[in-house]
């Protein structure tokens, strides 16, 4: 058969090619701003970031697109994604191909095991942060700051804003939402088909299971750390417990789960539910302020408290346009644009640097920040704050809810 | 070599084709084989790998374990089976009864035509967003039982949206697929004409008999590849279930974009077996088609 070695060609250049892939390593990171801007200077930055909030795309693209047009003259692409893990495969796949550089994405919204998965696979550039000028606004002896999901950040991504869960209701239709996990249950089989949340791997319904598993565990205490089995299945078997009393009086009898936010807030919207939640609570106002959620949308912690996290900006190591990533995140981690991202009206998210570094003017303009009614104080929230865990709790625990609720 | 007069010309006929049918063919075949042959080896490749890290092979079967041991893959297989097989008979009776009304000459068969194939180039995800307005629980029907009073709130509208019967995919593929079968199966009516039909009318056969002995069996292969078609577009694709389905089961291919994009590395090769399943489904259901067609005496 003469088209045997054509097809042996064929089958063999995928196995080969991850074989040029080894050895790619992430260059040393610059020591001078100035050579850094002046490379940067009229190029691109193509910006990979979850794209499922109107008003934060608004804000990238326009504001911060904006601001690196008018005083670099770089280009801000802002590439939407339904989920980060979307740009981590992207940068995943372009090694295997052998693309060490010259990658698509130059910059992602990352954290948690997204960012954990990026540094296991040595798929991002680090050393760059302490280069920037704007890298003295950020406390990093913070352990919240330091540390994405517990995996130290050593560099290799600089934080952007902080987010803490907080729930929603509409005060119109419901008086006394539940404030604790045990009150949700009750609250649960005294309101059938008016609660649900999104099946994990969604990220803000698997944050949803981690308050159970917490509560379920006696506290966050002895879940920090690493993996532990023996501590997981204690946990689980009681969270599980929880969350399948609760099932027959969901949504639909608990017999499927929405599978995004999205979707969750649609119902919400739509009055199918009365209860919402979510891990960036400004969403709230932003909501209430668009007609989508009513104006007696009201906001609020659990009494035990609400999981918190840092979200960051990472460079991949294949990254085509590292110098004007690097200016970009400069340019996002100055007062200003951290103050216009903290504007309820423009997205709501509270501020990653320390404000107490910044010029009074620009604390002044922080202090002063209005407070939308539908929106819970970051303040209030970060009284009784919890910690996210470590990658692979996270990992385990939505693929104990798929084995032993969701289905 | 013979010559044709056309107006007083002499046409030179096509000289007589000397190069191998494999050389006319390579272009077609690298393409083919090329893109899908080694995407193909590629994620075979991958799903054996079990070295989450680029550039390292660890070759393991666990992976093909994992995804074949456990219960839900099989219930997303059952559903996937469901929805192509319910969306293909379904598109299928619909799409020779529309292309069975429109062949014959009526008033207004122009517009009737226009509006059957109308929705060919509405994109499917348009279509799904569509249908998640007009019958979710707080879609537009619902809203207008909800006025009249019929339905005391959207929970009591029938759930036919993120429903475990998949009722909202199969009918959006319904809907998007009758238009291509009516097509399909309008052109091949076309082409048999009607004079077969109209003899064994003549000779006594009612219409439903005519169609089964006379017309069904001259329409059978290009139906049956329009199925294949239908059936396999909507085993494999996506969009669809990802927007309509419910969390559990999930669609395979939903299944499988969901085992890439998990943070864990290691449960990639979990993802290409999974569209490696999907693929040899197909293929064998291709081969299927292809030998019922011959089977069926057609050449």
């Amino acid at each position: 058969m003469t088209y045997r070695p054509l097809l042996a060609a064929m089958l063999a250049a995928p196995i080969l090619a991850p074989a040029f892939a080894i050895g790619a390593a992430a260059q040393d990171a610059p020591t001078d701003w100035d050579s850094v801007v002046e490379e940067a200077r009229g190029g691109e930055v193509n910006f990979f970031l979850w794209g499922g909030a109107d008003n934060i795309n608004a804000y990238v693209s326009d504001y911060v697109g904006g601001l690196l047009e008018e005083e670099y003259g770089i280009t801000l692409n802002a590439v939407p994604l339904t989920d980060t893990a979307d740009a981590v495969n992207l940068v995943l796949s372009e090694r295997e191909a052998g693309v060490t550089e010259g990658g698509a994405v130059d910059l992602v919204w990352i954290n948690g095991e997204n960012f954990r998965t990026m540094k296991q696979g040595d798929l991002v550039w680090c050393g760059w942060t302490d280069v920037l000028p704007n890298d003295d606004l950020i406390d990093w002896e913070n352990p919240a700051i330091a540390n994405d999901f517990g995996v130290p950040v050593e560099g290799c991504e600089a934080p952007w804003s902080t987010a803490q869960f907080a729930f929603g209701y509409d005060s119109a239709r419901t008086e006394e939402p539940p404030r604790s996990i045990p009150d949700l249950v009750e609250w649960v089989k005294a309101n059938p088909g008016r609660f649900t949340y999104p099946a994990p791997p969604d990220f803000n319904g698997s944050a949803f299971v981690r308050h159970v598993f917490y509560h379920a565990a006696g506290g966050v205490d002895g879940l920090i750390g690493p993996f532990d089995q023996a501590t997981y299945d204690a946990a689980a078997e009681e969270a599980w417990d929880i969350l399948n009393e609760m099932e027959p009086h969901l949504w639909r009898e608990g017999a499927t789960y929405p599978t995004s936010i999205t979707q969750l807030q649609q119902m919400f919207a739509n009055r199918e539910v009365d209860l919402i939640f979510d891990y960036n609570p400004s969403q709230f106002g932003v909501f209430v302020e668009d007609g989508t959620f009513p104006e007696t949308t009201r906001s609020y912690g659990l009494d035990d408290g609400t999981i918190g996290n840092t979200n960051y900006l990472a460079i991949p190591a294949n990254a085509a346009n590292r110098a004007a990533a690097m200016v970009a995140v400069n340019v996002m981690l100055s007062g200003e644009t951290q103050l216009e991202k903290a504007r309820p009206g423009v997205w709501g998210a509270p501020p990653a640097i320390d404000v107490s570094r910044l010029p009074q003017d620009l604390q002044d303009g922080f202090g002063a920040l209005p407070q939308h009614p539908s929106v819970v104080p970051a303040a209030e929230l970060a009284e009784t704050a919890l910690p996210e865990l470590q990658g692979e709790w996270v990992s385990a625990i939505d693929a104990g809810w798929q084995e032993n609720v969701g289905r | 070599m013979r010559s044709l007069r056309w107006r007083g010309r002499i046409i030179p006929a096509a000289p007589v084709r000397t190069v191998p049918t494999w050389v006319l063919l390579t272009p077609a075949l690298v393409v083919v084989l090329g893109l899908f042959g080694g995407g193909l080896a590629l994620g075979a490749l991958r799903s054996l790998d079990a070295d989450p890290l680029p550039g390292q092979m660890a070759w393991s079967l666990a992976a093909w374990g994992r995804v074949l041991g456990d219960g839900g893959t099989w219930a997303s297989f059952g559903l996937s089976l469901w929805i192509a097989g319910a969306s293909t008979l379904l598109s299928v009776l619909f799409g020779v009864a529309v292309a069975l009304m429109l062949r014959g000459a009526f008033r207004g068969r122009a517009l009737a035509s226009w509006l059957v194939q109308l929705n060919l180039a509405v994109p499917h995800l348009v279509g799904a967003v569509g249908i998640l307005y007009l019958l979710s629980q707080s879609g537009v029907l619902a809203r207008i039982a909800f006025a009249a009073g019929a339905i005391e709130g959207p929970a009591d509208f029938p759930a036919l949206i993120w429903d475990p019967w998949a009722a909202g995919i199969v009918l959006q593929y319904v809907w998007k697929e009758v238009p291509f079968l009516a097509l399909v199966t309008l052109a091949a009516l076309q082409g048999i004409g009607r004079d077969y039909e109209a003899a064994a009318r003549s000779l006594g056969a009612g219409p439903a008999r005519a169609f089964a002995h006379v017309t069904w069996p001259q329409i059978r292969p290009a139906v049956t590849g329009g199925a294949v078609i239908v059936f396999a577009f909507a085993f494999g694709a996506y969009e669809i279930p990802a927007l309509l389905g419910a969390s559990y089961p999930k669609a395979m291919p939903v299944l499988a974009w969901e085992r890439f994009t998990d943070p864990d590395l290691a449960r990639r090769p979990e993802a290409m077996a999974l569209a490696l399943l999907i693929a040899a489904l197909c293929g064998a259901l291709v081969l299927a088609g292809a030998r019922g067609l011959r089977l069926g005496g057609v050449r």
